[in-house]
């Protein structure tokens, strides 16, 4: 891996599914230790998440998302041109990301030139607790495996 | 009758919705300010061991985990009735000045000054920290990234995470501050007093400059005359970390002054059934409504409220710019919401200082920081000036320790009343017979929210702990067809 990259799960790791970002790359930070990749877990978002990722060069978010009539457990890929809202990226206690991006690039920060977010559709964010819910504990080890595939894909087939 | 609503609100961290009730002939007959997200955080936290909540709770929300992080750290040395090491309280003071200069940084730049560096009915589009930027300049742009994420260093070397901090202990820290970092820190404070004194600069040139801003905060519908509540030092000068709370009515003269650990002494919290939010209120006064005045129980708990209830700031710079404010705005105490974003660079003025002061002090790197508890666990309170309000933690534990009970009430939730109240005077002010309700006009409302820097992903609580919801349908008279029932 010639290029630095950072991994970040983005969630609440006790607010039932919003859990799942985290708990994804807590478990790619064991699997899948790479040269050059850094792990992090937090729950940040705007303005944070574009001071987390200035002067990499590939930076990976997993994230929730709910979106209306989305299935529960499916996985997106979003890249900048394509993103949607997931739950914590875009802050409404300040900026939205690609505003923060937008921001950053504005003035001429390193922005990474690769940045993916990978989401996945959730059921339960509003309640306290940790556990997923049914529906997601239940498809989490194929959610996992999906994400795990990609990240090999992306990161360990062509690094 | 015709209803608008702003939903969601924007630039706020959780959910909450304005209903604003129109009358057949456009005015305005009724506004509410709806929180309807629940969290049950409280009940989460019980039967669990007393210490760990420290480290619980700054995960109730991501925007002030620090202020959760500290008050429940303090409500459990009460708990364990010890008295911390002075320098493990200058560390914690340290670590707090630290987060309340990247969390001002943050509101003033992202939130409040696209409504007055580009305009309050600017379209949305251009009304962001984008927008500021391009008015203000990219080498604003870049000192405000730099100095939030000097803060923000600070935090995470003390703290041991950015955001889910580690570091206060039950009787203590885990962790002196080595010679080394204090050397770098030292650095980091200069540089945020200089920052902080240039983002007053900014607001004076930009703001206090432009006769119809002046004439906005001053004039417009944002006034708001209720008491102000706020911890103050020996001194009766402002303070984030620690001291007394002290509230002042609505011609500054005081109604109590407290320990925290006394707070429901002086605070009651009331409910309204058309929100899952408690609405607080002194208890000197009672609970008269939603009504401003002398004799009214609400108060709120906000920057402004803080600076309104002290005699003045701790630090010089800080005390000189508190002063300015309240010989430009005609002498204290201060009514005009809008002045909150002014009395918030006056407190990012005073976080500054005071953080460099911290680096300073010789004690500061003393190697002891923490005692052990050695008494039985039972009750105990803990309050911090949250950025956006004052913040108490209270737990109950049984002999070991594990929690039976938790109240919190958070900085948002003391203003949950004037809030409502705030935004129902703008929209009041600003939708007449035969006004077109349009952007500008729902974004000069939501001005008179944004103000208080509200956040509500940790103001609700539910004890079942699952989300019960109650959807009305009403037609155009208001009359409900449908009801849906959860939970």
């Amino acid at each position: 891996m010639g290029q630095r990259a950072l991994v970040y799960g983005i969630g609440n790791p006790i607010l039932t599914d919003d859990a799942i970002g985290p708990k994804i790359c807590d478990h790619l930070k064991i699997n899948r230790p790479i040269p050059g990749v850094e792990y992090r877990t937090g729950a940040v978002g705007g303005l944070c998440a574009l001071e987390q990722i200035l002067g990499y060069e590939r930076v990976v978010f997993i994230d929730a998302i709910r979106t209306k009539d989305g299935i529960p457990g499916d996985v997106y890929e979003f890249g900048l041109s394509n993103f949607k809202e997931t739950l914590h990226l875009s802050s409404f206690h300040d900026l939205s990301f690609l505003s923060a991006i937008e921001m950053g690039k504005n003035m001429a920060f390193k922005v990474p030139g690769d940045i993916r977010i990978i989401a996945i559709e959730i059921v339960e964010d509003l309640v306290f607790s940790n556990s997923f819910s049914p529906e997601i504990e239940k498809k989490y080890p194929l959610i996992l495996k999906e994400v795990t595939e990609w990240f090999d894909r992306c990161f360990v087939a062509t690094p | 009758m015709k209803r608008y609503t702003i939903d969601p609100i924007t630039r706020l961290e959780g959910h909450g919705k304005i209903e604003i009730f129109c009358n057949d002939d456009g005015s305005v007959q009724n506004v509410y300010f709806q929180v309807p997200e629940l969290r049950g955080f409280e009940k989460f936290c019980e039967g669990r061991p007393v210490e760990e909540l420290p480290m619980i709770v700054c995960k109730i929300c991501g925007v002030c985990p620090e202020a959760h992080h500290l008050a429940s750290a303090k409500a459990v040395d009460a708990v364990f009735g010890v008295e911390i090491p002075s320098a493990a309280k200058k560390l914690r003071e340290l670590i707090y000045a630290a987060h309340y200069i990247h969390s001002h940084i943050a509101h003033f730049y992202a939130l409040a000054a696209p409504d007055f560096v580009v305009g309050p009915t600017a379209s949305p589009a251009e009304r962001n920290v984008l927008g500021v930027i391009g008015k203000v300049g990219v080498q604003i742009g870049s000192e405000v990234l730099k100095h939030r994420r000097l803060a923000q260093e600070i935090q995470k070397e003390l703290c041991g995470h950015q955001t889910y901090c580690v570091c206060a202990i039950p009787g203590g820290n885990n962790k002196a501050l080595s010679e080394e970092k204090r050397k770098e820190f030292e650095i980091i404070a200069k540089s945020c007093v200089d920052f902080s004194k240039f983002s007053l600069k900014i607001f004076n040139d930009v703001v206090l400059a432009n006769k119809q801003y002046v004439d906005i905060i001053l004039n417009g519908p944002y006034a708001l005359n209720i008491h102000s509540m706020g911890t103050v030092d020996a001194n009766n000068k402002v303070n984030f970390y620690d001291g007394k709370i002290r509230v002042v009515d609505t011609k500054g003269v005081e109604i109590c002054k407290y320990d925290s650990k006394d707070y429901r002494d002086h605070i009651a919290e009331r409910v309204e059934s058309w929100s899952y939010l408690k609405f607080p209120y002194l208890k000197a006064k009672g609970w008269t409504g939603f009504v401003e005045g002398q004799d009214s129980g609400v108060y709120h708990a906000t920057p402004l409220s803080r600076l309104n209830a002290a005699d003045g700031m701790a630090t010089p710079v800080a005390h000189e710019e508190y002063q300015k404010m309240y010989s430009t705005l005609g002498g204290k105490p201060v009514h005009a919401t809008l002045a909150m974003h002014w009395a918030r660079l006056v407190e990012l003025v005073y976080a500054s200082e005071r953080l460099h002061e911290l680096c300073r002090d010789k004690e500061i790197t003393e190697p002891k920081v923490r005692v052990l508890p050695t008494n039985t666990p039972s009750e105990g309170v803990g309050s911090v000036e949250a950025p956006r309000g004052t913040l108490t933690h209270h737990y109950w534990t049984d002999s070991r320790g594990i929690v039976k009970k938790v109240n919190i009430v958070v900085g948002t939730t003391n203003n949950n009343a004037p809030i409502t109240m705030s935004i129902k005077k703008a929209a009041m002010g600003l939708i007449k017979k035969g006004t077109v309700v349009n952007e500008g006009i729902l974004n000069m409302i939501e001005m008179a929210f944004r103000a208080y820097d509200p956040c509500f992903s940790c103001a609700t609580h539910s004890l079942p702990g699952n989300m019960p919801m109650i959807v009305n349908i009403r037609d155009a008279k208001g009359e409900i067809v449908q009801t849906i029932k959860r939970g």
